[in-house]
């Protein structure tokens, strides 16, 4: 279970991304984050795995103070939450196996990790993940020679790597068209289904309402929402969305 | 308005004392123009290829007075020397023409008695094809002795074996090969000291908190100092230090090339894409693992293009340190045209126009390759 009390972040160029937002994730969930570019659904996510730290609350995960972990726990924290991107930063020179297999680097040997050097086991884990998104016939491809559906699944393959327990994505599709879309986060949901929390930033309404077992949505970092998909109807994604709600739903739909 | 042409007042005072200190003399650009004629020829022939030579002795028997002696078969081919006439009586004139001898080289003609005493009989020179001719007295001591007449004889020189490369050629070869490997030594040791540096001086990499920013400034500056320094004055410098020669010559390449070198590697650091540091941060991959992961397969080719090119540029450079005492080809070229040995610089320049070209075209192909 993952439990945000009081989460606040102020970037040190003064903007209040963030402020007061607590919420709770059971295990098991698929959590969809909604809310205006600039709302502050990034910096949530990164509070989480703290690739930012926030200027004030807490994170439990389990039990264990997120916010309190010192760099060593931090690590082992992180190899337990996978994480997916808008822009799937994969290093693109690489091949799809390197991008797949550095998702292990939390677990490897450090120095045998530094020459290259892995393990069959988990070059065999590696492929296996390949399998599971469709793409094991793309082992050896540079990663920039794939199309953007493609890329995605490379950065699933990469979380899988990690054996998560939980997923955190961030706008895992808003760089795909809408039928890559639904093959991006079927994936997602078919791990979800198999036990991985999931935590996901979403555009667009009825990928919200197909995948979300609950839905929070923020506006100007402060928390406007919560409850299921069901309850977000036309009138609550405007209230939530403001003005730029036609637009959205223009190309929502 | 005013300031207008005070500005243009100003540009022509300028201009006219430029004109004065640089000494423009057009009259003598064109008058002089023979003296570049000679040297450009120089060049345009440099000393390549020699071929062995060996001196031999061409005689013809020359009976004084005629049937005192058996007159000399006629050879029509060789190196050959021919009399106008087959014998003559005493104190008669006649010509020696001799051909396919060594060309334009200088000619004694010999009288060799039947006793084997020798007397100078004329001087002359051959010209372009080797041959010459030349007016010779039938002197009263050359009559022949018992039957046996004096010969005519003349030296020349003639080429023994194949074509070989002359010794400048050799000496240019190694020279040119010292200067690619003092080019080689100076890239190889600055990238060892720049590529580290540079993530030190790549803002996105260091620039984080007080001791983040001061180290990032610290080796910016280093490198925007050291890179204010010309390569020919830190030569200098180097070659006061330590005698003049290759050493000083790498040392003074190496310097300057850290400062480009680490300039050009933080930038290539700080253009990366941070995406995929986040993504392995996220993996719970340690710091040294991230990097090697995320930031150095999006380096390397940059890198890679940048070094050679560095190898490229500094071959030129050496060339030049050379001329200040650095070492290698520069400094042949510089020792050979103080000696006034310009078909030797000739060599050394065309040594270099083609090694510059061929490093050129490598240093191209090379980073075509690397994207
Ligand atoms: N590194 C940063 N430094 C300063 N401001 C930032 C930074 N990252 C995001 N912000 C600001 O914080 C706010 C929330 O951004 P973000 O979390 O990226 O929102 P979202 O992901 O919902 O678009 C925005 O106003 C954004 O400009
Ligand atoms: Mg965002």
């Amino acid at each position: 279970m993952l439990r945000v009390e009081h989460l606040s972040k102020t970037y040190p160029n003064g903007t209040r991304a963030l402020t007061d937002v607590s919420f709770e994730v059971a295990d098991g969930e698929f959590l969809v984050v909604i809310g205006l570019s600039g709302s502050g659904k990034s910096t949530l996510l990164r509070c989480i795995n703290r690739l930012i730290d926030p200027t004030e609350g807490k994170i439990f995960w389990d039990n264990i103070d997120i916010t309190a972990a010192t760099p060593a726990d931090l690590r082992h924290i992180r190899r337990n939450i996978g994480m997916v991107f808008q822009q799937f930063n994969l290093v693109k020179r690489s091949s799809v196996m390197t991008n797949v297999l550095s998702g292990r680097l939390g677990y490897a040997n450090p120095w045998l990790s530094l020459l290259g050097i892995w393990p069959d086991e988990d070059k065999k884990r590696a492929i296996k993940a390949l399998e599971r998104v469709g793409i094991a016939d793309k082992a050896y491809n540079r990663a920039d020679a794939l199309s953007g559906g493609q890329q995605q699944r490379v950065g699933i393959a990469r979380a899988l790597m990690q054996e998560p327990k939980l997923i955190l994505a961030d706008e895992p599709v808003a760089s795909l068209d809408p039928v890559l879309s639904h093959s991006i986060l079927q994936y997602l949901e078919q791990l979800n289904k198999e036990g991985i929390t999931v935590i996901c930033s979403l555009h667009f309404l009825d990928l919200v309402h197909r995948y979300a077992t609950r839905v929070i949505a923020l506006k100007d970092g402060i928390k406007v929402f919560e409850g299921s998909a069901r309850e977000i109807d036309r009138a609550k994604f405007k209230e939530i969305y403001g003005e730029e709600a036609q637009e959205v739903r223009a190309t929502a739909l | 308005m005013t300031r207008n042409a005070l500005i243009i007042a100003g540009l022509v005072v300028v201009y006219l004392a430029s004109y004065r200190v640089t000494q423009i003399d057009f009259v003598k650009l064109i008058s002089e123009a023979p003296k570049a004629q000679t040297i450009v020829r120089a060049f345009l022939t440099p000393d390549l290829f020699v071929r062995d030579f060996e001196t031999t002795t061409i005689r013809v028997p020359f009976p004084i007075p005629c049937g005192s002696a058996p007159e000399a078969d006629i050879v029509s081919s060789g190196p050959r020397l021919v009399p106008s006439v087959k014998c003559a009586a005493e104190k008669d004139k006649f010509t020696l023409e001799g051909f396919s001898l060594a060309p334009n080289a200088d000619i004694v003609v010999r009288w060799h008695f039947p006793d084997d005493r020798v007397l100078t009989a004329a001087r002359t020179q051959t010209d372009d094809k080797g041959h010459f001719s030349v007016a010779v007295d039938a002197k009263p001591i050359a009559k022949s002795i018992n039957g046996v007449p004096s010969q005519l004889e003349v030296d020349t020189n003639t080429a023994v074996g194949g074509w070989k490369a002359s010794q400048s050629l050799k000496d240019v070869m190694q020279e040119i090969f010292v200067t690619i490997f003092m080019a080689l030594l100076s890239t190889s040791a600055a990238t060892i000291i720049a590529a580290p540096l540079s993530f030190l001086a790549a803002s996105n990499i260091t620039k984080r908190g007080v001791f983040g920013a001061a180290v990032y400034y610290v080796t910016r500056s280093f490198f925007n100092l050291i890179r204010s320094y010309d390569p020919l004055v830190m030569a200098t410098v180097f070659g006061f230090w330590l005698g003049f020669g290759t050493f000083p010559g790498v040392l003074a390449l190496t310097v300057v090339t850290i400062a480009s070198l680490g300039k050009l590697f933080s930038e290539a650091v700080e253009n990366i894409d941070t995406g995929p540091i986040e993504a392995l941060t996220a993996t719970g991959s340690n710091r040294l693992q991230t990097v090697i992961y995320s930031v150095i397969p999006q380096i390397v080719p940059d890198f890679v293009s940048y070094i050679i090119y560095h190898w490229d540029i500094n071959v030129r450079i050496s060339t030049i340190i050379g001329f200040v005492g650095g070492g290698g080809i520069g400094f042949y070229l510089s020792q050979r045209i103080n000696g006034f040995e310009y078909n030797k610089a000739g060599t050394a320049i065309w040594a270099i126009v083609i090694v510059v070209w061929a490093m050129d075209f490598l240093s191209a192909e090379v980073r075509k390759r690397l994207t």
